[in-house]
C-alpha cells in the first residue's frame, strides 16, 4: 500500500483522474448474522433460532397495519440470558436500483428497534440485480463467516445512495416481531 | 515491489443520515477485532448526534424548529448546528451567493450569533442537506481520533474522509448504469460526490452551465468542505472555482 511520501505534502493525495473504464461490481461483507446478533445483545448467553409462520388471517392483519409482509415465514434469533428473553434479531435483504443490502435488525422486548447493522453490501454491474440468479449467489451468505477484507479497502463515492428501502424493511420487521409476540409465536 | 503486510481492517455499516454510513478501522496491536468493532460505535454515535441537530425531518431538530418559527424569533441551537451554519454563512459570502442553505427562500434571512439562531425573514427555510452530511463525517472522525484510534475512515453514502495511515481506494458509482469505476486513492483527506443531472436529488440542479457532465466530486481537507464545495461547483459549473484553491480543494466533473 502506498504511503504518503511526505506528511507535509498536500493533505489530499489523489493520484488518478476519472477513468472511463468499464464499470465493475463492488461488494463488502461486514458481519455475519451471528456476529451482528452478539453485538446487538452482548449480555445474551445464547441465541435460539425460531421460525415464525403466519397464517392468512395474520398476514392480513399485517397488511391492514400498512406493512406488506413479503413472506409468511420468518427466521428469528431470540436473545436469551438465564432463560429470559432479551430481544430478537431478524435478518433480511432489500434491493435498490443497483444494490443488494443484507441487514439485521435487533428488537427489544419493548418492541422498539435496538440496533440495525448492515451485514453485506453488493453493487451490481447493472440490471442483473433484478435477476433471481444474481441474487441467489448470495443466499445463505449471512450465516457463514464473512470474508475479511484485507488490502482491498475500497470505498464508493456516489450521489444517490438512499437507504429508504432499508428503512421500509426495518418497519416491516418491527411489525412482524410485534405480531409474532402478540400471537405467542415467540414464546 | 514487495507487498507490505495487509493491516487488519474492521468495517461496520448502518443506515443513518438517509444513506448508508460505513466506518472502517485499521487494526492495531493493542486492540483486538472485538474492541475495534466496538470502537466503530463512537463514530455512529457522533453521527446520530449531528443528525438530531440538523435533520429537517425530525421536528425536534434545531433546523425543523427554525423552519417552523416566525420572523423575528430566535432559537438557542446545539454547537453542531452553530458550527455548520457559521460555515454555511461564510460559504454563502465567499461563493457570491451560490452556496445557499436557504435554497433560495431567503439567503440572508437568517443569522447565527454565538449559539443563537435568528430568523430575519418570514420566508427563510433552511436545508443543510448540502453540508450537514460532511460535518457529520468530520465529527465521526474527530470522535474516533479523540479516542486514540490511529487510522480508518468514515463514508456517509459517498461523503467520506480517511485519517491516519489508511489509504482508501476510491470508486465512483455509475448512477446511470450501475457498477463502479476506479477513481483514485485518498489519504488523510475528504472526498464527496454530488449529482446535478435533471431529476437528481440535489436541490442545486438548476445550473446554468451543465454540459455533458452530471456529477461533481471534490477532494478537500475536511468533509464539510468537500460536501459543500460539490454544490458550489455544481451550481456554478466551474470546476476551477476560486473557492476551491482557497480551501485547498480540487474538483472533477464527470
Amino acid at each position: 500500500m502506498d504511503r504518503a511520501a511526505d506528511a507535509s505534502s498536500l493533505v489530499v493525495t489523489l493520484v488518478t483522474a476519472v477513468a472511463l473504464a468499464p464499470t465493475s461490481a463492488f461488494a463488502v461483507d461486514y458481519l455475519s448474522a451471528d456476529e451482528a446478533a452478539k453485538l446487538m445483545f452482548p449480555q445474551a448467553d445464547r441465541f435460539e433460532a425460531r421460525t415464525v409462520a403466519f397464517d392468512a388471517e395474520q398476514l392480513q392483519r399485517l397488511q391492514a397495519a400498512g406493512v406488506l409482509p413479503r413472506s409468511a415465514r420468518w427466521q428469528v434469533r431470540v436473545a436469551l440470558r438465564d432463560g429470559a428473553t432479551l430481544g430478537y434479531v431478524v435478518v433480511d435483504d432489500v434491493i435498490g436500483k443497483f444494490e443488494l443490502i443484507s441487514y439485521a435488525v435487533g428488537v427489544g422486548v419493548d418492541g422498539a428497534v435496538r440496533q440495525i447493522e448492515v451485514l453485506s453490501y453488493r453493487e451490481s454491474h447493472g440490471a442483473e440485480i433484478r435477476l433471481p440468479a444474481w441474487r441467489r449467489q448470495f443466499v445463505g451468505k449471512d450465516a457463514s463467516a464473512p470474508l475479511r477484507v484485507g488490502d482491498d479497502i475500497a470505498n464508493i463515492s456516489g450521489a444517490t445512495l438512499s437507504c429508504s428501502h432499508v428503512t421500509e424493511g426495518v418497519r416491516r420487521i418491527v411489525a412482524v416481531i410485534g405480531l409474532a409476540r402478540q400471537v405467542g409465536a415467540l414464546g | 515491489m514487495s507487498a507490505p503486510a495487509s493491516p487488519r481492517v474492521v468495517r461496520r455499516a448502518r443506515p443513518l443520515l438517509g444513506t448508508l454510513v460505513e466506518v472502517g478501522l485499521l487494526g492495531e496491536a493493542a486492540r483486538d477485532d472485538g474492541a475495534l468493532l466496538a470502537a466503530c460505535e463512537l463514530a455512529f454515535d457522533a453521527i446520530a448526534v449531528v443528525q438530531r441537530c440538523l435533520s429537517r425531518f425530525d421536528d425536534a431538530s434545531d433546523i425543523a424548529r427554525f423552519n417552523a418559527m416566525a420572523a423575528g424569533a430566535w432559537l438557542d441551537v446545539q454547537p453542531d448546528t452553530a458550527i455548520v451554519l457559521s460555515a454555511a454563512r461564510r460559504l454563502l459570502i465567499d461563493s457570491d451567493g451560490v452556496f445557499d442553505v436557504s435554497l433560495g427562500s431567503a439567503p440572508t434571512g437568517w443569522i447565527v450569533r454565538e449559539q443563537r439562531l435568528h430568523k430575519l425573514h418570514a420566508d427563510a427555510r433552511l436545508d443543510l442537506g448540502g453540508i450537514g452530511k460532511g460535518h457529520a463525517v468530520d465529527r465521526a472522525v474527530q470522535a474516533l481520533r479523540g479516542s486514540g484510534l490511529a487510522a480508518g475512515w468514515v463514508n456517509a453514502g459517498g461523503d467520506l474522509r480517511s485519517f491516519g495511515a489508511a489509504v482508501v481506494e476510491l470508486k465512483l458509482r455509475d448512477e446511470q448504469r450501475g457498477g463502479v469505476v476506479d477513481f483514485g486513492r485518498l489519504h488523510d483527506g475528504a472526498f464527496a460526490t454530488s449529482c446535478f443531472a435533471a431529476g437528481a436529488r440535489s436541490r442545486l440542479s438548476a445550473s446554468q452551465n451543465v454540459s455533458t457532465h452530471s456529477h461533481v466530486s471534490v477532494a478537500a481537507p475536511s468533509c464539510l468542505l468537500a460536501d459543500a464545495l460539490t454544490k458550489v461547483v455544481a451550481a456554478s459549473g466551474d470546476a476551477a472555482h476560486p473557492l476551491l484553491a482557497r480551501a485547498n480543494a480540487r474538483a472533477w466533473l464527470h
